[in-house]
């Protein structure tokens, strides 16, 4: 019958058993969810970088893209070579305005850029220009 | 159970105990005072706060008294007691810790006391005006030879907890009072927890959606080499093309780009400029935006050099 003597301290101890055991249960279901969360969270960010970084990077239009380059300058002033997913191009005698145009259009388009190279001559240009996708 | 267990009267002419389970008490009018008033109250709890002012003058201004009230036909019947006296009593008599299960008051059995009950040689326990008293032997006069019984049949139903006798830290208020805060505590934490459960499956249900729509992402081995191509493919890419594009913030009124070249690992650029002025102007743009800067065999020509 000793227990009777500490009746009140075995209820509080008891009661306060309860509240520490809710505690950590809340303390785990935090940290499992913080975790789980984390995890899923860093998966769906991987997952649409990976997506954003394939539209740009294997763009399903870039033939379209490549076109236009190609008829940015006048093909007298240009040699073009496409071999499977490469081009080589040289252009000479182009004026700074053409040059402009070109350069622009060039690191616009998402394409892996090889050599790029300008050189002035008298008052055109002249680039060879080599990439590939 | 309580009422079931052994009852013993407890006078001042008492032998000293020693008890091997716990026992109910009834106190004889030795240790209470009593008082029976008309009231016009309806409940117990009305009568109990007015019961002080109604014992003014008969109870020791030094004792912390407590009050029993119970309703006997028209009367209030009014029990003060000092607990810490009749604590002190028993512990006197060789009551321990866990001893007393209950404190009863005689006048509660009021209806029992059918007969004197001798509580030693020289007194007893009698019915005068429907109350219990003490009295001397001699008052009964020499016929003494009926007597009652005194046995737990004369338990009353509501009796007294002595708390002042146990070593308990807490009261039974105190004991309440804690339990309930703790408890609430719980509850609080429980439906937190049952809550954070819950937050992760929208997340996840975004995850689930992603895998419907590219299958092929669902392994993280293939995520990371796929990411990992593409994410030095930008890296590389981006830094050639923002090189470009500081170059050509580099090119005003008097610079013209001699020549520009892009490779896998060095973008390089020749600048000739129109003046020293200017060319220092470029020389300072090239620093901030981390070129390398040489001067060319050529007045005022700048050789721009990064790596990518």
């Amino acid at each position: 019958m000793i227990w009777r003597r500490y009746q009140n301290e075995l209820i509080v101890l008891g009661a306060l058993l309860l509240m520490l055991s809710m505690y950590l249960y809340k303390q785990n279901a935090m940290s499992s969810q913080s975790g789980e969360v984390d995890r899923v969270t860093q998966s769906i960010e991987a997952i649409n970088e990976v997506v954003a970084l394939k539209k740009m990077w294997a763009d399903k239009k870039i033939n379209k893209k490549i076109e236009k380059i190609k008829v940015l300058i006048p093909a007298s002033k240009m040699k073009w070579i496409k071999k499977n997913k490469k081009i080589t191009a040289r252009y000479t005698e182009i004026k700074p305005s053409e040059l402009n145009k070109l350069i622009t259009k060039i690191l616009n388009t998402p394409v892996l850029i090889d050599k790029l190279d300008i050189e002035k001559t008298n008052a055109s240009y002249k680039v060879e220009f080599k990439c590939r996708w | 159970m309580e009422n079931s267990k052994e009852l013993l009267l407890v006078h001042r002419s008492m032998e000293n105990v020693e008890l091997s389970s716990p026992v109910n008490i009834m106190l004889t009018p030795q240790f209470y005072t009593l008082k029976k008033e008309l009231l016009p109250v309806k409940y117990a709890y009305q009568a109990k706060k007015i019961a002080y002012a109604l014992f003014e003058g008969l109870l020791e201004k030094e004792g912390s008294y407590d009050f029993l009230v119970s309703q006997e036909e028209e009367n209030w019947v009014f029990i003060a007691y000092d607990m810490e006296k009749i604590t002190a009593f028993l512990k006197e008599k060789g009551f321990k810790e866990g001893d007393v299960s209950k404190v009863f008051f005689a006048q509660q059995s009021v209806e029992k006391f059918t007969k004197p009950c001798l509580i030693n040689t020289k007194e007893a326990l009698v019915i005068l005006d429907d109350t219990v008293v003490l009295v001397p032997l001699g008052a009964l006069g020499t016929d003494v030879s009926s007597t009652l019984n005194f046995d737990e049949s004369l338990t009353p139903k509501k009796g007294v907890s002595l708390e002042g006798i146990s070593s308990s830290i807490f009261t039974m208020k105190q004991t309440v009072m804690f339990s309930l805060v703790f408890i609430l505590f719980s509850l609080m934490f429980f439906v937190e927890g049952l809550r954070y459960g819950g937050e992760s499956q929208s997340t996840e249900e975004e995850l689930q959606a992603l895998y419907t729509d590219y299958p092929s992402l669902q392994s993280a081995y293939t995520r990371e080499g796929i990411v990992d191509k593409y994410r030095n493919i930008d890296k590389a890419e981006r830094a050639k093309r923002d090189a470009v594009k500081k170059l050509s913030s580099m090119i005003f009124k008097g610079v013209t780009l001699t020549s520009l070249s892009i490779d896998q690992k060095k973008v390089k650029a020749n600048f000739s400029c129109s003046s020293k002025k200017i060319a220092q102007r470029v020389e300072n743009l090239a620093k901030k935006a981390q070129f390398t800067v040489t001067k060319t065999k050529l007045k005022n020509d700048l050789h721009l050099e990064v790596t990518l």
